[in-house]
């Protein structure tokens, strides 16, 4: 191929474009990717967020098998679902894989002593930071959501204000349901040590999250188990601290606390701040800001 | 007509795709490719500002400002979503069409409604059982994915108008009768291929199973690592064999040539390595699919096509391939090249199946000697969705020189080895040029 030869091809003009649009295209990626791995910190671009679930005490890891199964039957999506049980010897057990296309895998964090108490929780909330390290390490992900179930719930309240640094990754939306924040205590006022140091440490917790807290009724004071007012005390935690609390009540034949995760309510709910969140809205960093009505 | 071979070789090549040329299923296939051109080739333009400038990750979108506002953002958004999805995104419902019409042509059967028959049908196997929304489809096997499927589905239904009716009265001779009569004519095949359609997508999960062996190969390619360089080397060259494969036909691989596929532990010991030294030279998994694979083997797209684009404007005195090659150049920088597959075309054709596969495999094997010899550092770092070919390797190490070199290098290699076959195909061409429209009065 000769030079001379080339100048005379009538593509030669084409040829020279593709030279040009390359070098013009070349620089500022020089540019971006000079000032990109400076800042980089680690972060790896995965589209990858996940739904981190923990069951409540006494239950195990596979507490959530069926709501998963719904959700997928339900909506007709393909979520994989892996399963974790930290034991009481640190190790950690795993059934179940993450999908390797699958940009939303359910995960679930369960624990050997699944015990209540404020003492467990304190446990537990370590050993999932040692379960969530361990994901982070394989996954690369750097937003979540979050879900528990009773006191997966203060497991997790636990863990953003004692373990969880904001820095490398982010936790877009968190769900719970029938989180005693206040145990058995109805009144609020009446706060328990718990309680009074999960306030205390409020400032931990990322500001930008945005959290759902469902609260269950029969008869207007309790799901059977926890009462409205230690739900509600939760408030005291993140009321004014993050970005947006809600505090959703929801009553009917299923508003009974453990059988609250099967009702059709809190699937759409589930689905719609912990499942969808990112289908509808371009862009990871912006946060959904449609707030539901309570149902009073 | 006369043509001058260079040697043996070409010759027998030559002869070979002349002889699978004479094949039916093959002349449809090509038939119906050039039918979805122009849409695969306006939706590669679409795909551009969807992925490059509009995507959470793309090239422009990290390199210039963003887009601050939110509702010309949406609408851009929704446009190029609607644009795409109706042009590149159903590009087997056109497939689909165009063989089960072609093939209906061929045996002198309603070739038009054959086709429509054909788009109902597929449609049909597509159809998502779905709650929510009351019509809806399964989108991955409308577009690129479900090409094979479409065009065997429409070979079939075509075939099965000529099995079950008879030859259609020519409309032309008699217009006055027989409208009516075509249509009862051809109810016999309409019923069955709905009926089979039907049957089809009710007993299987047709995403699954396209998905399932998609899915065992890429938990395959993430799960296994191996320590061993060679072995890692070993892989990456079999699993970037299948994708080109993979490709040829239609389908996606394992590895994608928009962005690098999720969670290849590999490439994050790498990432993490090099972010902790500073530099990405002796990087702990040398041979990684995007050190080599996306770096160097994906110019143009799956098959280093932007060497077989070079090699047409250079070499080629065919008119079809140069516009060809000047209208898919565009979108090929930036690594999408549903344009010159389906207009060439590169898919399904025996000719290009060798260099699709040669040039990329002939650009790793460089790179990773390269790399093994220490003149150049891996591919380590981040790179946006959509980066021109020939920039992955310079911006994945931070903008090293010697990445660059070899990356034009590697333009060089796969425009060499794309050159004879341009001209193998030109000749080819010559002898039987199935552009032409045959068997059309």
């Amino acid at each position: 191929m000769k030079f001379s030869n080339l100048r005379k091809n009538k593509n030669f003009k084409y040829l020279v474009a593709l030279i040009i649009i390359f070098i013009l295209l070349g620089i500022p990626s020089y540019i971006w990717t000079r000032r990109n791995v400076t800042t980089l910190a680690g972060r790896y671009n995965s589209p990858m967020s996940p739904v981190i679930m923990i069951p409540g005490s006494s239950a195990s890891a596979n507490r959530f098998d069926d709501l998963v199964k719904t959700v997928n039957r339900q909506y007709g999506e393909h979520h994989s679902l892996l399963k974790m049980t930290v034991h009481t010897n640190d190790k950690i057990t795993y059934t179940g894989s993450i999908r390797p296309n699958d940009d939303r895998p359910f995960i679930v964090v369960g624990f050997e002593n699944n015990n209540d108490g404020y003492a467990n929780i304190k446990k537990q909330a370590a050993w999932f930071n040692l379960a969530f390290n361990k994901l982070k390490a394989r996954y690369r992900f750097n937003s979540f959501n979050a879900f528990g179930h009773s006191n997966g719930g203060l497991i997790w309240t636990y863990f953003l204000e004692n373990y969880f640094d904001d820095s490398t990754i982010s936790i877009n939306q968190m769900l719970t349901v029938g989180t005693p924040y206040n145990f058995e205590e109805k009144n609020t006022s009446n706060r328990t040590q718990m309680l009074h140091e999960l306030v205390k440490n409020r400032d931990k917790i990322p500001e930008d999250l945005t959290y759902y807290s469902i609260a269950g009724t029969q008869l207007y004071t309790d799901d059977g188990i926890v009462p409205l007012g230690s739900v509600d005390a939760g408030k005291y935690i993140y009321e004014g601290h993050i970005k947006h609390y809600t505090l959703i009540t929801l009553t009917g034949s299923k508003a009974q606390h453990s059988d609250m995760i099967d009702s059709n309510q809190f699937i759409t709910i589930f689905h719609q701040y912990i499942v969808g969140n990112g289908v509808n809205n371009p862009g990871r960093s912006k946060t959904n800001k449609k707030v539901p009505k309570p149902r009073q | 007509m006369k043509v001058q071979f260079k040697n043996k070789l070409e010759e027998k090549l030559v002869r070979g795709t002349l002889k699978i040329q004479k094949l039916l299923i093959y002349r449809i296939i090509q038939r119906t490719l050039l039918l979805i051109f122009p849409f695969a080739l306006f939706g590669s333009f679409i795909k551009i500002i969807q992925t490059v400038i509009l995507g959470k990750e793309g090239f422009l979108t990290d390199i210039f400002p963003t887009l601050n506002n939110d509702f010309i953002y949406r609408q851009i958004d929704n446009i190029t979503n609607g644009l795409y999805d109706l042009s590149l995104g159903w590009v087997s419902v056109i497939a689909i069409f165009g063989a089960a019409k072609y093939t209906a042509k061929y045996y002198h059967r309603d070739d038009q409604l054959a086709g429509i028959t054909g788009i109902s049908s597929l449609l049909i196997v597509d159809y998502a059982y779905s709650k929510i929304q009351p019509v809806s489809f399964h989108t991955q096997i409308l577009g690129m994915k479900g090409l094979l499927f479409a065009i065997i589905l429409g070979m079939f239904i075509g075939w099965l108008f000529k099995k079950t009716s008879r030859p259609a009265p020519n409309l032309e001779d008699k217009a006055t009768t027989s409208v009516i009569e075509r249509a009862f004519i051809s109810l016999k095949p309409i019923v069955f291929s709905l009926l089979i359609a039907i049957i089809f997508s009710t007993l299987i999960n047709i995403t699954y199973y396209s998905e399932a062996p998609g899915n065992f190969i890429n938990s395959l390619a993430t799960e296994y690592t191996s320590q061993n360089s060679w072995a890692q080397l070993l892989k990456t060259l079999v699993f970037a064999i299948y994708t080109l494969v993979m490709s040829f036909f239609g389908w996606s691989g394992t590895y994608s040539a928009l962005g690098v596929e999720k969670m290849d532990i590999l490439s994050t010991v790498n990432l993490n390595y090099a972010l902790q030294k500073h530099t990405a030279w002796n990087a702990p998994n040398p041979f990684t699919s995007s050190t080599l694979y996306h770096a160097f083997a994906t110019f143009g797209g799956t098959g280093a096509v932007l060497g077989l684009i070079i090699a047409i404007l250079i070499v080629s005195h065919d008119k079809d391939f140069q516009t060809v090659a000047r209208w898919a150049m565009i979108p090929s920088i930036f690594n999408i090249s549903s344009g010159i597959m389906t207009g060439i075309p590169i898919l399904f054709n025996v000719i290009f199946l060798i260099p699709f596969i040669l040039a990329p495999i002939a650009n790793m094997l460089m790179a990773a000697l390269a790399i093994a010899l220490h003149l150049m550092p891996p591919s380590v770092y981040p790179v946006p969705i959509g980066t021109p070919g020939p920039l992955i390797a310079f911006i994945a190490t931070n903008g090293s020189w010697q990445a660059l070199f070899f990356s034009v290098l590697a333009i060089i290699i796969s425009t060499y080895i794309y050159i004879p076959f341009v001209k193998m195909a030109a000749k080819v061409k010559l002898l039987d040029n199935l552009g032409l429209e045959e068997g059309d009065h």
